[in-house]
């Protein structure tokens, strides 16, 4: 089941603020899984990543009011999930990712800065899903449909290459278009999506 | 720097080797840094599990509590017709009102938002906190804030919904003598220097005046209006309904015996236009009612001049603000 496709609508938005549990459950079926998706960059452990996404979620429900549009629904949502990532990153609770300490400790920094300089007050002026549904449109049939696989799916490389018929190559190198072609629409649309201050 | 092992490192799925490679690569130069940053960030933007929402869903329905909403049947039903107003495009709204976004100016110890004249904006800070500005505000904060220090500076408007944090106090400094210390709440706070005076209203919550070098100067209760006038350096705090001083966020103003003069500064703001009285007394009048702000300045000036005693005339200037002029219609 797909509840990606614009289905945060007006109509919707307004139940949801006037407490319709109904409209928030809609709401939460459309973001939540994408929610995950984004914590589990940062905390590296399922069960944590769903934790805070439920959170994210009931700050949501608890906010309602106060949510001026529906685009907002989504910048509240990353906000939320964006400071208990780095609570939980600077509380050293992430698991670790190497089996050398400088590596983790490099990691660990990369992640908090990847966190810190993400704007996500851009993130009110355009609808995330949509962007991203614009970007794969216009890739190469192949690379499209590896990166939903990866995306949706969750799926390995090497999983990814085995169904496609495809060798694990050539599913990277049409990963690394989508990244590529992705990274530059969103830093087209939001122009201050990425303003960073490297203090390193 | 091969992409595809830069790929590699996003997926989760590049060897320690490899990890290795890609972290000498972003130490080598601030600009390799960056773009793993932001590749990193898009990754995360992109990114989704696959996890089963339904379960999911039980786990946060249970959690969520069926409060009441707290505003009355009549603000509600208002707030309903203005969304349904925007959705058909009727009227002629100017949507760029809601939607235009404060400009942003980062520098390196300081982040801050600036509303021009004439519309509003809507900030999230980095713990969560909202921030609804109004027009020609400005907010800001030091770099810092991420790390606990939740001080910002507020000149103008700003309608603040705090996340609570016990061991972080969140305080709003304004260029008065009175500054706003919070508890986890919201509430109203309007510090413009051409006012003179600095009002804060609490909506929920609790908050604490402080002064320059933080002493306590009151606390107040949800329902107070705490007003600090720089002339007589006098703080006094009065019972009010608090949705009339936060209204304006919501694109609605409501007026309760309000001087007609005080009422063209605002729009002065707001609009961006002068506005000119006939005669004095004009100003002094009193006048009671709500308008909806994000219409266009002359629907405004209709809903005056049919609920009022105001007549009134629009006169374009060249690179001046528009000039508006009220008259009595009693003569």
């Amino acid at each position: 089941m797909n509840y990606n496709k614009n289905s945060l609508n007006e109509f919707l938005f307004i139940r949801f603020q006037k407490g319709d549990e109904l409209a928030f459950e809609h709401i939460f079926k459309a973001s939540y899984n994408q929610l995950v998706g984004f914590c589990l960059q940062f905390v590296n452990n399922r069960e944590e990543a769903k934790g805070i996404a439920q959170e994210a979620f009931v700050n949501l429900w608890l906010n309602r009011e106060k949510i001026v549009k529906v685009t907002g629904i989504n910048a509240f949502l990353y906000t939320s999930a964006k400071s208990a990532c780095l609570k939980h990153i600077r509380h050293l609770q992430v698991v670790k990712k190497y089996s050398d300490s400088k590596l983790n400790e490099i990691e660990e920094q990369l992640q908090i800065e990847s966190l810190d300089s993400l704007d996500l007050n851009s993130m009110e002026y355009v609808e995330l899903n949509e962007l991203i549904q614009q970007s794969i449109q216009n890739l190469p049939e192949k690379s499209r449909m590896v990166f939903e696989k990866k995306r949706f799916e969750g799926k390995t490389n090497r999983e990814i290459a085995e169904e496609l018929g495809i060798t694990i190559k050539s599913v990277e190198a049409n990963m690394t278009r989508a990244i590529k072609t992705l990274k530059a629409n969103l830093t087209e649309y939001l122009p201050l999506f990425f303003v960073l201050i490297i203090l390193s | 720097m091969e992409e595809i092992i830069l790929y590699r490192y996003l997926s989760g799925e590049a060897s320690e080797e490899e990890v290795h490679r890609v972290f000498s690569w972003v130490a080598e130069s601030g600009e390799n840094r960056k773009e793993l940053i932001r590749l990193k960030q898009t990754w995360a933007l992109a990114a989704s599990a696959a996890e089963d929402g339904e379960k999911a869903w039980d786990q946060v329905k249970s959690q969520l509590k069926t409060d009441s909403p707290r505003i009355t049947l009549w603000l509600s039903f208002i707030k309903y017709a203005v969304v349904g107003i925007l959705l058909v495009g009727i009227g002629a709204i100017s949507q760029k009102l809601l939607t235009n976004k404060a400009q942003e100016t980062i520098y390196a110890e300081n982040t801050s938002f600036e509303v021009p004249v004439g519309q509003m904006s809507c900030v999230f800070l980095p713990d969560g906190s909202l921030v609804h500005l109004n027009s020609e505000s400005k907010l800001s904060y030091a770099n810092d804030f991420s790390a606990g220090n939740r001080t910002v500076e507020l000149c103008g408007e700003g309608y603040f919904n705090v996340q609570s944090d016990d061991e972080h106090p969140f305080v709003v400094k304004t260029p008065g003598k009175v500054h706003v210390k919070v508890h986890g709440t919201a509430f109203n706070v309007r510090a413009y220097h051409d006012e003179g005076k600095i009002h804060t209203v609490l909506e929920e919550g609790s908050v604490s005046l402080i002064d320059n070098i933080g002493n306590e100067l009151t606390k107040l209760v949800p329902g107070d209006k705490a007003s600090y006038s720089a002339e007589t350096n006098k703080l006094t705090v009065s019972k009010v309904r608090t949705e009339l001083f936060s209204s304006w966020k919501d694109g609605l103003i409501t007026f309760r015996n309000e001087r007609l003069g005080d009422i063209a500064r605002m729009m002065q703001r707001w609009y961006n236009v002068e506005i000119v009285f006939d005669t004095p007394q004009l100003a002094d009048e009193l006048y009671n009612g709500t308008i909806m702000k994000n219409k266009p300045i002359d629907q405004i000036l209709e809903v005056f001049r049919v609920t009022s005693s105001i007549e009134y005339t629009i006169t374009p200037r060249v690179d001046k603000p528009t000039l508006i002029y009220w008259k009595s219609k009693r003569k």
